[in-house]
């Protein structure tokens, strides 16, 4: 029999009473196992798309699945099978953070002695085993975004949402969390993450989807969007010169006329050639500023960066932020009847 | 029952919540020592009244200090559960598989709770200023049963500011809300001696018909003609403000 996707999503739609349309008919699968990627520019719909898939806000149109179950049909079970780590996280300040851990567990149904084992074991974990005891109240955003992250490890998910898990967190932590979701990812556990950070993408994730103004525009593994993107970069900067002067337009004049080189253009200190291949165009490049009698003091291929590909899909505009709207309306925007399942 | 279990689960955590802030649980006490203070000593003279039906202004008194302290905890419910909702907390608990009313009644318990403390600390502090219970043990335990239920139908009306404002603002300021509910009643004076428009509109007020259960039960004992009314229209102010509750939590959470 064949296993069912863990995320099945079919022109999935939001619209936000406001008339805000968030999402506009995005379709992708998530196979069990896999640990995709879900990046976008602020307002892109990532974190509206998190919270449908966890069944936490209502869909305007389409069809999810998750673990296999309709989330229309059965929103519990979905919620069973989920572990759900919010960009804005849900903390009780008032509460000790061991005892919102225990708590965590025991609501998703985790014994009792599991619950406090699991609870230490996290704490210890997420690095926050000596504030345990701690209100939550009393916690830095980082440890917050910690904490908020061990309780949705609880009770050991097999499909894990996280939406830019680790924003605000120090290199530290954040090589922690990699590796323990490298780790869980290794036993199996599905894991679908937002992140704002191309690094953490590029190392994590095996499979990408990029959207923004509420639709898909890429998909595929990192390797392949950047292949798409267009070639390697070859980067030459000039050694000394007796006359400077116009040198640099023959250099790039004669770079041009390469047929390894897609484009060319100056730098400050040399020029940029696009090419298919950077190991083949390198030496040709070299031949030719040679002959030119241009020296070079430096060459160097770069491939394009996810960033590369972040930037060619989405463009570079900076995206409004939401920062100026009321907070508070925004939180009842999200909490407020219609807009809830 | 996995219901009662979850629900249990949620109560645990909202009292604990609750006894972390001890400023909140001092205050409800205070304020009611405070009450006595203020109206029992200036107004002590009332009683010489004709008509007054009660020698001891204080025992008059000690209904008036539960109902208002258990009516005003309405508003403290509603900050409480507003303080969870913007927090996100909320939102992590409907997350989770736990059944949705589960959530709604580990919150209304909470109501109970406090109104049971609250006015287990005033009849002690009455106690201790003298006030004699003529309705006796069960007199009391009726009361605190009464106030209990009082209290859980205050936290719906709680819940639905929180739910149905969506504002800090407007939650912060409900106790004004609170306020005719309880003070247009007979609290400091017997109804018989209210005139005009204030007559008229405290027999509107459904607290006013608890009030006088309440305080028949403690400075005449078991009254029943003064008692029944108080017991239905609080069985049926309960009935309708949990109804509506429930159907403001459901809008909101479904
Ligand atoms: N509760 C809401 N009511 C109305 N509009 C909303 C609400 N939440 C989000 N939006 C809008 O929906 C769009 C998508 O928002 P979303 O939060 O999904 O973006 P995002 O990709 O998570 O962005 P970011 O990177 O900033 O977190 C935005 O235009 C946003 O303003
Ligand atoms: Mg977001």
């Amino acid at each position: 029999m064949q296993r069912p996707p863990a995320v099945l999503v079919q022109g999935l739609e939001k619209t936000y009473p406001g008339g805000t349309r968030a999402i506009d008919g995005i379709d992708f699968t998530v196979e069990q196992g896999e640990f995709f990627g879900f990046l976008g520019p602020n307002g892109a719909g990532k974190t509206t798309t998190i919270k449908i898939l966890a069944t936490l806000l209502s869909k305007s149109g389409g069809h999810v699945e998750v673990a296999g179950i309709d989330i229309d049909q059965d929103a519990r079970a979905v919620r069973s099978s989920i572990g759900v780590a919010l960009q804005e996280v849900g903390l009780d300040d008032l509460s000790k953070g061991r005892d919102f851990l225990v708590l965590q567990g025991r609501l998703y149904g985790v014994g009792r002695a599991e619950a406090n084992r699991r609870a230490d074991e996290l704490l210890e974990l997420v690095g926050l085993s000596g504030v345990g005891k701690r209100k939550i109240g009393s916690y830095s955003g980082g440890m917050r975004r910690r904490i908020d992250l061990a309780g949705a490890l609880m009770h050991r998910p097999n499909i894990l949402f996280l939406d830019e898990p680790t924003s605000g967190l120090d290199p530290q932590s954040r090589l922690a969390i990699w590796e323990h979701l490298e780790q869980l990812n290794a036993q199996g556990v599905t894991v679908m993450l937002t992140t704002q950070h191309m690094d953490e993408a590029d190392r994590l994730c095996r499979r990408l989807a990029i959207i923004d103004h509420g639709r898909l525009v890429a998909e595929g593994s990192p390797g392949a969007l950047k292949a798409a993107v267009g070639g390697d970069v070859v980067r030459v900067s000039f050694g000394p010169m007796d006359s400077p002067d116009g040198r640099a337009d023959i250099a790039l004049g004669t770079l041009r006329r390469l047929p390894a080189v897609q484009e060319a253009d100056t730098t400050p200190d040399g020029l940029t050639a696009t090419v298919d291949d950077g190991g083949a165009a390198a030496p040709a490049i070299l031949r030719a500023l040679n002959d030119a009698e241009i020296p070079v003091a430096n060459l160097a291929v770069t491939r394009p960066s996810l960033d590369d590909v972040f930037l060619h899909h989405t463009g570079r505009e900076i995206r409004e932020s939401d920062a100026d709207e009321d907070a508070e309306s925004r939180v009842w925007g999200q909490w407020m009847g219609v807009n809830r399942r | 029952m996995l219901i009662l279990r979850e629900s249990s689960y949620i109560y645990v955590r909202n009292l604990r919540t609750w006894l972390a802030q001890p400023t909140m649980i001092v205050a409800a006490v205070l304020s009611s020592a405070v009450m006595y203070l203020f109206f029992g000593e200036p107004l002590r003279g009332i009683t010489g009244l004709p008509g007054f039906p009660a020698a001891d202004y204080q025992a008059f008194l000690t209904a008036m200090v539960i109902v208002m302290a258990v009516v005003f905890s309405g508003s403290d419910m509603a900050m409480v559960l507003l303080t969870d909702i913007m927090s996100g907390y909320v939102d992590k608990l409907l997350l989770s598989p736990v059944n949705r009313f589960s959530i709604l009644l580990g919150t209304l318990a909470i109501g109970a709770t406090r109104a049971i403390a609250q006015v287990v600390a005033i009849i002690l502090v009455a106690t201790a200023i003298g006030v004699r219970f003529e309705g006796g043990v069960a007199g009391i335990l009726a009361v605190i049963a009464a106030t209990t239920l009082l209290g859980v139908a205050m936290g719906c009306v709680g819940l639905i500011i929180a739910v149905r404002t969506r504002s800090v603002q407007v939650t912060v300021n409900s106790w004004l809300l609170f306020m005719p509910l309880a003070f247009l009643t007979s609290a400091f004076m017997p109804r018989d001696l209210i005139t005009g428009w204030f007559q008229f509109a405290v027999g509107l007020n459904p607290i006013e018909y608890i009030l006088v259960a309440v305080r028949t039960v403690i400075i005449d004992g078991w009254v029943w003609e003064h008692i029944v009314p108080g017991f239905w229209v609080l069985l049926g102010t309960s009935a309708v403000l949990i109804g509506l509750a429930t159907y403001e939590y459901r809008r909101a959470t479904n």
